[in-house]
């Protein structure tokens, strides 16, 4: 047999549920979506479906309008069908996985098992997402066969955009189901899986409770606000923006209070167990239904002061009343605002002088010793807990990481020293003279595990290539400060982007031309990818505003002119080589990062694109061919009858609306409904895999027998395309919609694409889009609006409308 | 010159874009439909006596294209000697139709001729399928395609027109359609065929026809408080707004007019005669002032005082140029638009000025009015307004 999931159910439609049934709807498997019937139907309504999908249907609504979206494109709400669980039980006998998000109740899970148990296909697994309820329980009394088909898998929220899957195999589960549901939320469903055992609240929430818990009971102890708190204990050391509080506002304080109530009474044995009671001013705040964002106050609240103006306060866990606060400011954040890497940052807050660096070395201190004596009980390897703070947390490190950042033996020393337990474990580890949890070696990453106390080489899925792991292979073919080209096997290569936020700049130009020239004589085809750790991450946000800026502002429009002219001729070297050139873009995908996925023959796209030709925003335009690849690419899409007399303007349209409005995509499905994304390009879930995917994607087209495409003149719209655009923006001056630079630069974008002033229709060469970009790029870098829009956004990062 | 005498005025009901009821009704069958019908309703008229149709239509392409004029005229039964032709003059085209009609009886040239109008909006939307802007008059002359939206911000600024002016002449608007269609006054509307297109139990589609007697674009239940809440859809904090500017809709009318020989002759009964009928041009960016300056025109030309005049149909292409021209004018608000106006029971573009006719020659039956004026703006800052006088009955 082989497994497949031709058709899942989600039962309980929830913000949990209903996330991952969004999710498997985007991921193109179709859903069905179930709920209870209210309790309080009267007798009508009893026999009426509509009000017996009441609660579903009420799911789903918010599942389509929530922030931030839960489907990828609005076409996959149709992969959801709704129901409830007296109409439409018998439906889940036709569906392979059936996932159970119900109320966190042990009865309820139980007895809706043993309804299940009796309808399910005989092979149909079935999982759990509690994050508090042990497997072991849920499944008493149930046969074999239902356990062997059982397992947890606990996504996080929002399911769409946290990376973690949770993955927990019962006593019974079939090692078949097992390994079928890892490979299904990895590759399909795009998850980073992390192995977790049958233990209160699994990885990701027994760590992250404690720390919150952990965090919360230092600060009493250490008489620190919860601004101060905050100010501290977010992206200073590495940790999600939000901080303690903030995030605690959006989890709901009923949520925390449930939760370690729930995980205080499931570790009775835990020597840290107190941890995870909570001061008495959250029982206050429950009462006073102070919940958080849910009820518009938590820890925080939006109020408006004298002046009408909105202001943002803080509670008062004496008073119960709203203050005003001032940002927090301590030496030690000073100091790590100086430096740029999060292990830089970690140093100057941890070993600082001040107060608030006392209170992070407490906490983290705490935290990391609790995470080490979590091992073998909650996880085997330190690998799991890591990647379940970072996946599921948003931390740029996770706990083992963060303690290699602060020096491994000067912490264990100052916590010895301070009178930290300090578990056996770690001091065993420094005893054999291993003073890291993770190493590089002979070209080798490692990582130290407890249990056989050695180093075990860090295992890499076989879906996946990690460039930084082959650059440590010495797979470089040859580098420069902004970019590499790697040797991914098979003569395929790599050019990977590496400055800040893979900006692109002159220098990288230039390294694509080499690049270029040395996959000519050496290999077989070209992947432009990069692997970012942040999420959403960016494969390149555009070019160096700063840098040109700069040129601008002296008036070197020769330079800025000749450094275009190489953009646009790299790129359309990339287009005629000889040899297949693939892009695997995600996340941010800007400008000129968008233009080299453009520029390229074939796109391999993550689901989470967010890309778009956004520089009228800095009042330019796509200046490296972007504005004559995304024409070609939109015309391409059609089959080659309808292109030869197609309607100009329904290419035209889309073209200069995604440039005019700088357009940016919201996921790679919406970048295809847009046109970026076209039909020969691909979309896949699991990020990691994207680099191998393309190489995959590069061989695959060589197989196929690839030829580059014939340099063709290409059909242009003209004057006609102009006349249109000015009586529309004409009107939309008028009404004051758009101001008088939006207008010209708009106007001008339709003069660059539609070819400038040729009769409708005509076929041109493609160098004379290029020319026109390239003039248009530079009149308008003279415009004194355009270099304010730049100035502003670097200075305030926000676009300026003027 | 000779009379025109007007011996029948019909319309079908105007029913919303894309929405309303005519939405699968092609323009051709809602043009033969009332032209055959006009000519059935005009008691004595032998078919072989019709000399000639012409058909305003604002954008004659697509569907309206082809001259439907003649498609129409064909479709519509008459004799393969009836001629046919399309006039285009925006807004007014189904008035000028009328008259160039009208012009031709009195010149002697013919003796029995129809002004028709018709425009489904649906299938060819306002601007045409496809707007084609001469590029460099569109970016040097910018007034010369201004959205009619926006020439309506203009009128309304310039003249100063509140907000709270236009809402409540919009309401009214409602007010007196909606009495006038419980009350059964439009008496010059036709029960018109409409296709719907029906699905059947195997899945498949079959075209149907089912009868559409009213105007559905009537909101009885409109309030100034509702209206006030709408947004400017023209200009960023302007006052404009879809609930004081006129509906886009779909409807035709006709005009059957013969010279006072074959009204004798055969024995027609006229309800009307054309007196007269005038346009002018104003700025383009104010085109909603047209019948400011073409009402005085026809008075002037024909000899008439306003207080000569008992009822008015000014069409509310939008609220604030009607108010504009009405209070300009000084002319009795409730000589005007009595039973409603384009707010309310639409414009559906080409078809305005034949159907206002109607209407107008209806009210004027009814209340026994000697003069009334019928007048609109134009796009491209014109407006027209012609002259009716009632026949002794």
């Amino acid at each position: 047999m082989t497994r497949k999931i031709r058709k899942a159910a989600v039962i309980g439609s929830g913000i949990m549920g209903g996330g991952i049934a969004a999710l498997l709807a985007s991921a193109g498997i179709d859903t069905l979506l179930l709920d209870i019937v209210p309790f309080d139907l009267n007798e009508d309504q009893k026999n009426d479906r509509a009000a017996k999908n009441k609660i579903v249907q009420a799911g789903f609504d918010q599942l389509k309008t929530g922030k931030p979206a839960a489907f990828m494109s609005s076409q996959d709400m149709q992969r959801i069908s709704l129901g409830n669980l007296e109409d439409n039980f018998e439906e889940l006998a036709l569906c392979d996985w059936i996932v159970e998000a119900v109320v966190e109740n042990l009865e309820v899970k139980q007895s809706l098992f043993k309804r299940i148990e009796k309808i399910r296909k005989a092979d149909a697994i079935v999982t759990s997402n509690t994050s508090g309820i042990p497997l072991r329980s849920m499944t008493h009394g149930l046969n074999l066969k239902f356990c062997q088909n059982f397992m947890g898998t606990h996504f996080f929220n929002p399911v769409r955009y946290m990376h973690l899957l949770e993955l927990i195999p019962g006593q019974e589960t079939l090692k078949d189901v097992v390994d079928f549901m890892a490979d299904f939320g990895n590759r399909i469903l795009g998850k980073g899986i992390v192995w977790a055992k049958d233990t209160p609240n699994f990885v990701g929430n027994r760590i992250g409770v404690f720390n919150s818990g952990n965090t919360i009971n230092t600060m009493v102890e250490e008489s620190m606000s919860i601004p101060e708190v905050d100010a501290l204990i977010g992206p200073a050391i590495g940790r999600a923006k939000s901080g303690v509080f903030r995030t605690l506002d959006m989890v709901g304080i009923d949520t925390m209070i449930h939760i370690t109530k729930n995980i205080y009474e499931l570790v009775p044995d835990d020597p840290e167990k107190n941890r995870f009671l909570l001061p008495g001013f959250f029982d206050t705040m429950m009462e006073k239904k102070m919940l958080g964002n849910k009820t518009r106050g938590g820890f925080y609240k939006r109020e408006k002061n004298k002046a009408g103006k909105p202001e943002f306060k803080v509670l008062n866990t004496q008073t119960f009343e709203y203050e005003s606060f001032e940002n927090p400011a301590f030496p030690c954040l000073e100091e790590a605002k100086k430096v740029k890497t999060v292990p830089e940052k970690l140093n100057c807050v941890i070993y600082g002088k001040d107060r608030g660096a006392r209170f992070v070395w407490k906490t983290m201190a705490r935290t990391l010793i609790y995470a080490a004596n979590c091992i073998p009980e909650i996880s085997d390897t330190i690998l799991e807990i890591d990647n379940a703070m970072r996946w599921g947390y948003n931390a740029s490190f996770g706990p083992f990481q963060t303690w290699d950042a602060i020096g491994l033996e000067i912490s264990v020393a100052r916590m010895e020293k301070e009178g930290f337990k300090v578990p056996g474990k770690i001091k065993n580890m420094l005893s054999k003279g291993y003073s890291s949890f993770y190493k590089t070696e002979n070209n080798k990453n490692y990582y130290y595990c407890f249990e056989k106390e050695t180093y075990l080489e860090k295992p890499v899925s076989p879906n996946e290539l990690s460039l930084s792991k082959l650059k440590i292979e010495d797979k470089t073919i040859f580098e420069c400060e902004s970019a590499s080209l790697i040797d991914l096997g098979d003569n395929v290569f790599c050019c990977e982007f590496h400055t800040k936020m893979n900006a692109l700049n002159a220098e990288i130009v230039d390294f694509i031309d080499k690049s270029l020239d040395y996959v000519d004589t050496n290999g077989a085809g070209l992947v432009f990818g990069n692997q970012d750790q942040g999420m959403p991450g960016a494969f390149s946000a555009g070019a160096n505003l700063k840098l040109l800026l700069e040129r601008a502002t002296t008036g070197d429009f020769d330079s800025i002119a000749s450094g275009l002219k190489k953009m646009q001729t790299a790129m359309q070297k990339v287009r005629y080589s000889a040899f297949p050139v693939v892009a695997a873009p995600y996340g941010m995908t800007l400008g000129g990062g968008c233009e080299i996925c453009l520029g390229s023959d074939r796109i391999v796209a993550h689901s989470e694109l967010y890309m778009g030709l956004v520089e009228i925003g800095v009042g330019l335009l796509p200046g490296g061919a972007g504005c004559l690849n995304l024409w070609k690419k939109i015309f391409n899409n059609l089959p080659g009858p309808l292109a030869r007399d197609a309607d100009l303007i329904k290419i035209f349209i889309p073209v200069f609306s995604n440039i005019a409005m700088a357009k940016v995509s919201t996921s790679a499905a919406h970048a295809r409904s847009n046109g970026y994304i076209g039909v020969n390009d691909r979309i896949v879930f699991n990020r990691d895999a994207l680099v191998a995917e393309a190489k995959k994607e590069v061989l695959r087209m060589n197989e196929d027998g690839y030829t580059p495409p014939i340099k063709t003149k290409i059909f242009v719209m003209g004057d006609q395309a102009q006349g249109m655009i000015s009586a529309q923006f004409g009107n939309m001056l008028h009404g004051k919609f758009l101001s008088e630079h939006d207008a010209f630069l708009a106007k001008r974008i339709a003069y660059v694409i539609s070819g400038g002033d040729v009769r409708p229709g005509t076929l041109v060469d493609e160098d004379v889009i290029l020319t026109l970009e390239g003039e248009a790029f530079i009149d308008f870098l003279k415009k004194e609006k355009t270099i304010a829009r730049m100035t502003h956004l670097l200075k305030t990062g926000k676009p300026l409308r003027n | 010159m000779r009379d025109a005498y007007i011996v029948t005025s019909v319309r079908t009901p105007g029913c919303r874009r894309a929405r309303g009821a005519f939405k699968d009704t092609r323009p051709e069958d809602l043009l033969s439909f009332i032209l055959k019908t006009s000519v059935e309703k005009s008691i004595n008229l032998p078919i072989s006596d019709i000399n000639d149709v012409m058909v305003g239509c604002s954008f004659p392409e697509a569907e309206q294209g082809v001259n439907i004029g003649r498609i129409a005229s064909q479709m519509a039964g008459l004799p393969d000697e009836v001629s046919g032709a399309t006039v285009n003059r925006f807004c007014s085209s189904g008035l000028e139709a009328i008259a160039i009609s009208a012009l031709k009886i009195k010149a002697g040239w013919e003796d029995i001729t129809i002004g028709c109008g018709v425009e489904s909006m649906t299938f060819v939307p306002m601007g045409g399928n496809i707007r084609k802007p001469h590029p460099e008059a569109a970016e040097n002359n910018t007034s010369l395609y201004l959205s009619m939206g926006n020439t309506a911000e203009v009128v309304a600024q310039r003249y100063g027109i509140s907000r709270e002016e236009q809402d409540e002449f919009a309401y009214q608007s409602q007010m007196k359609a909606a009495s006038a269609m419980k009350e059964d006054r439009f008496t010059e509307l036709i029960p018109t065929p409409a296709v719907k297109y029906v699905q059947k139990e195997n899945g498949t589609y079959v075209k149907e026809t089912f009868i559409q007697d009213f105007d559905d674009g009537i909101r009885p239940t409109t309030t100034v408080e509702g209206l006030s809440r709408l947004r400017a859809v023209f200009s960023m904090g302007g006052s404009v707004t879809a609930g004081n500017s006129s509906q886009t809709t779909d409807g035709a009318a006709a005009v059957v007019m013969a010279s006072k020989e074959k009204v004798n002759e055969l024995g027609l009964k006229p309800v009307g005669i054309v007196k007269g009928y005038a346009t002018i041009g104003c700025r383009p960016d104010e085109m909603g002032v047209g019948p400011r300056w073409a009402i005085p025109k026809l008075l002037d030309k024909t000899g008439l005082k306003l207080k000569d005049i008992g009822l008015f149909e000014i069409n509310e292409a939008f609220a604030s140029q009607a108010i504009y021209c009405i209070n300009e004018l000084g002319i009795n608000m409730d000589k005007v638009n009595i039973n409603g106006g384009a707010i309310a029971l639409g414009h559906p573009l080409g078809c305005t000025g034949a159907k206002l006719c109607g209407t107008l020659l209806a009210n004027m039956k009814k209340k026994g009015v000697k003069y009334g004026i019928e007048s609109m703006c134009i796009g491209g800052g014109m407006g027209a307004a012609a002259l009716f006088e009632l026949c002794d009955q």
